[in-house]
């Protein structure tokens, strides 16, 4: 069937049975790629087979969908239960019959399956009562996990294609104004005005044209846009019809990177019902617009990220980036104009469209409007995704949402953006996340990811993890980037292992710089980031490791000796069990001890030490 | 009609056309700008950036290798600041960590008065090739295809397809005659031309008796259909003087 009118959508959307069927209690089981990790799909298929086991029949009885991720990653698997709307976290195939039992059957919650807030001690019933999810504002991430991605019907229900229905209506120019005064910037790091962008391709005259969805999220701990393409690819998919019908581009393309094998299969389906319907094709909605997208799989390359090299890789070259004085907006893909943006700036957009720019202006702070998803990770007590306005303080989606920091260890330091980003110290927690006061604060809004960093983290070493992590992704093109990248690796190396030079920090600071102000592509220009952000709030640190080759924070071997702190060392043991050398002693419940000789400085014991009485000290030097 | 557009250059101005890249306008103007990766024979690829200039375009001053850099509007270009300076010196002194013997990066090193860093940054003592591509972009050109990059980041090296003989080559010697460091080798006995691990048999000019191509090479000019002479291009030169000259 084929929708070939807006009124047309609209019928069928009403004709649609509402979400399950019908069926008086709806099962949702999470199928984001981290609950199905820690065991979702057997939880829903022992769901499944306990209803047998019921006599109750699926879409009769009882819905049991699985939707994408839910965010809160952390506390997986997890279930809902509507309309009871209740939360349950850690939920194993075992729980089910429980489940079952008692809420199915009976219509209460189980009491040990829900969430427990760490400082009221009180059980939450429903999502709404977790604090991880009270402060944010979903707007990206409103059918994440609500809706089962695989169907189109569900995404259609929640006023799925309303926007691209409306966008028809509207001329070209009038949908990039819209976007332009809505005042969205780009979401994959670089916060360029989305419509401006939009603008520029639109007028320039050409036979084809293309939008692109930059689908290649890289950064360490980043799975922000992968549970997006997972769990409402169509959002996505909308986003870019819109687009299209904007710029005047017929053809749509997204990246995605090899390791995301679920977003690539949910929005090949979710395409191919698209299609089905007459979203995707030619005369979209009658209203003359031909559009159509394929899907292109990258070979996991983070360059792949940076645009010009992801237009090379869907051109069927090597990943690598061309010089860009001349905007891809002019010549991208295959020399034609080409509007990239990343699939959260996509999803964007038919809200924007459909409520209103001023709506969306709205929400967030001046010229940083709009919410954006981070996924916060390191040493955070709650893992997970996390969609607030722009301006947020970053204390409170590191302490109010992230719960703090675990074990009840000190904050040290929060990464920002990746890879390409920086590390900001406590001083830096009430700086609002957007795009110009994290610059401003020396990190960068990057895609999103956050990672937390506790007192037991070398910043040096952090450095050294990341440079690690660039040297590894560089694409050899330009000399600053390969050449520099591997000096500052062997710099770093120095450092955190005392073997470090007089000068090299200094030296280290330089190159650094250099390898910023002369690399060709935008990831060789921030590559150098960890290293000059780290320096920035913790340069004592390098000089330390320098000088007098010691590591602060007990991480980098051999640069620390430990000690156990008789004041609070419970003798519990734990530091002794866990050392793999012995070189920890003591008696039960009496003050352990450590033999300098026999400790290789793992850092194991820091780690296990649950009261803190694990002390780093200075080695004792015999000269 | 092209339009033409005045720019600054170290305070002379100088006016090209639009898209005229900047080094191109500051040689206009006898400014010399160094380069590595960039020869006037193929297209630029902007990858040693080494011909860092400082530009001053719409109220904003950047750093912008020259070989690209397009004019476009009206611009100020500074060519010898001490930010262009520095950044020209370290993109050399990381050059030397990689090839230190490169007499190309020493006689910089020497007029830049860069100093290069001590031995832990030197991999490899006697590697000439200072990954610049000029070897792939000339066979592209006027071979045939033979080179490419292969590994990334730091491994990034160049090869012939799977780092054999290169079946395709034609021994033209482009690759060689455009490295700017002279890590390509050639050698030549006789008759025999070797080159990339392969062996070539050279043809001799029917006119003045030198070798000048291989057979390959003419083969692959009889494909072009162009009118394949056993005359050197020197002697083909003369003849055609002489015709001219005796209408």
């Amino acid at each position: 069937m084929k929708l070939n009118s807006p009124q047309a959508l609209d019928e069928y959307r009403n004709s649609l049975p509402p979400i399950g069927g019908g069926a008086p209690v709806r099962i949702r089981v999470c199928a984001g790629t981290g609950c199905l990790a820690s065991g979702s799909q057997g939880v829903y298929d022992a769901f499944v087979a306990e209803a047998e086991r019921h006599g109750l029949k699926i879409g009769v009885d009882f819905a049991a969908g699985t939707t994408g991720c839910h965010g809160f990653c952390e506390n997986g698997p997890i279930v809902q239960i509507d309309p009871a709307n209740i939360f349950y976290q850690h939920v194993t195939p075992d729980d089910v019959p429980e489940i079952f039992e008692k809420t199915i059957v009976g219509g209460e919650a189980v009491q040990r399956l829900l969430y427990r807030d760490a400082v009221t001690k009180q059980r939450c019933q429903s999502e709404e009562e977790i604090p991880f999810y009270a402060h944010q504002q979903r707007i990206v991430l409103q059918r994440t996990g609500h809706i089962d991605p695989t169907d189109i019907n569900d995404y259609i229900r929640e006023d799925g294609y309303a926007g691209l229905a409306k966008a028809l209506t509207m001329k070209p120019k009038e949908v990039v104004d819209e976007v332009i005064a809505s005042g969205l910037r780009g979401r994959g790091g670089g916060g360029f005005p989305t419509g401006v962008k939009w603008e520029s391709a639109r007028i320039v005259e050409a036979e084809h044209k293309y939008v692109v969805a930059n689908g290649d999220e890289g950064d360490p701990g980043a799975f922000m846009n992968r549970s997006l393409m997972e769990g409402d690819p169509h959002s996505v998919i909308e986003g870019m019809i819109i687009g299209g019908w904007a710029v005047g581009a017929g053809s749509g393309q997204i990246y995605v990177r090899e390791e995301y094998p679920l977003a690539v299969s949910n929005l090949r389906r979710a395409i191919e019902e698209a299609r089905r319907l007459g979203l995707l094709g030619t005369d979209i909605l009658g209203s003359g617009h031909d559009f159509d997208i394929e899907i292109t799989r990258g070979g996991g390359a983070f360059v792949c990220g940076e645009s010009t090299a992801l237009m090379a890789s869907i051109e069927g070259m090597p990943g690598v980036p061309r010089v860009k004085y001349i905007r891809s907006t002019e010549k991208g893909l295959w020399d034609a104009p080409a509007v990239l943006n990343n699939v959260e700036t996509w999803s964007d957009i038919p809200r924007i469209i459909l409520d209103g720019a001023d709506w969306y202006a709205g929400i967030g702070t001046e010229n940083n409007s709009g919410t954006k998803v981070f996924s916060l990770v390191g040493k955070i007590k709650n893992s997970g995704l996390v969609e607030v306005p722009l301006g947020t303080p970053l204390r409170r989606i590191i302490f109010d949402i992230g719960g703090g920091v675990m074990n009840n260890r000190e904050f040290k330091a929060v990464q920002s953006g990746g890879p390409s980003g920086g590390c900001l110290p406590e001083s830096k927690l009430d700086t609002p996340v957007d795009f110009d006061h994290l610059k401003e604060a020396g990190a960068m809004m990057g895609s999103g990811g956050l990672i937390v960093m506790d007192d037991h983290t070398c910043m040096v070493n952090v450095a050294s993890y990341f440079i690690d992590f660039l040297v590894g992704e560089c694409c050899g093109k330009c000399t600053p980037c390969r050449e520099g990248l591997h000096a500052m690796q062997i710099l770093l190396r120095g450092l955190t292992s005392g073997t470090a030079k007089p000068g090299d920090v200094a030296l280290l600071k330089e190159i650094a710089e250099h390898v910023r102000d002369t690399s060709l592509c935008g990831l060789g220009q921030t590559s150098a980031n960890p290293v000059l952000s780290t320096m920035e709030f913790f340069m004592e640190e390098y000089e330390e490791h320098e000088r007098e080759g010691f590591c602060r924070a007990g991480v980098c071997s051999g640069l620390y000796a430990v000690a156990i702190n008789p004041e609070t060392c419970t003798g519990c043991g734990m530091c002794a069990r866990v050392c793999p050398a012995d070189a920890i002693t003591g008696e039960k419940k009496q003050v352990h001890v450590v033999d300098q000789e026999t400790c290789i400085t793992c850092g194991s014991c820091v780690d296990a030490c649950r009261f803190n009485a694990i002390l780093i000290q200075r080695r004792k030097t015999d000269d | 009609m092209t339009e033409m557009i005045e720019i600054t250059i170290d305070g002379k101005t100088v006016t090209v056309e639009k898209g005229t890249k900047i080094l191109a306008a500051a040689k206009e103007l006898g400014i010399e700008i160094p380069t590595l990766c960039y020869h006037e024979a193929l297209p630029p690829d902007g990858n040693c950036r080494l011909c860092q200039v400082e530009v001053e375009e719409r109220g904003k001053r950047k750093l912008a290798v020259a070989c690209m850099y397009p004019v476009r509007g009206p611009m100020e270009v500074f060519t010898d600041t001490d930010r262009v300076m520095d950044a020209r010196r370290s993109v050399i002194r990381l050059h030397l960590n990689r090839c230190p013997q490169a007499t190309i990066l020493q006689d910089l090193a020497r007029e830049y008065g860069v100093e290069p860093l001590d031995e832990r940054f030197v991999a490899e003592h006697d590697d000439l090739c200072i990954r610049c591509g000029r070897c792939v972009r000339a066979c592209a050109a006027l071979g045939n295809n033979c080179l490419s990059f292969a590994g990334r980041g730091w491994d990034r090296t160049i090869v012939p397809p799977f780092d054999e003989p290169p079946v395709g080559c034609l021994g033209c010697g482009a690759c060689a005659e455009v490295c700017p460091t002279g890590a390509i080798k050639v050698r030549e006995e006789g008759n025999i031309r070797e080159i990339w691990g392969r062996k070539f048999r050279l043809v001799r000019c029917s006119s003045c008796g030198e070798y000048f191509a291989t057979e390959e090479q003419l083969e692959k000019a009889d494909t072009y259909g162009a009118e394949v002479s056993e005359i050197c291009p020197r002697c083909r030169k003369r003849d055609e003087a002489k015709r001219i000259r005796n209408g």
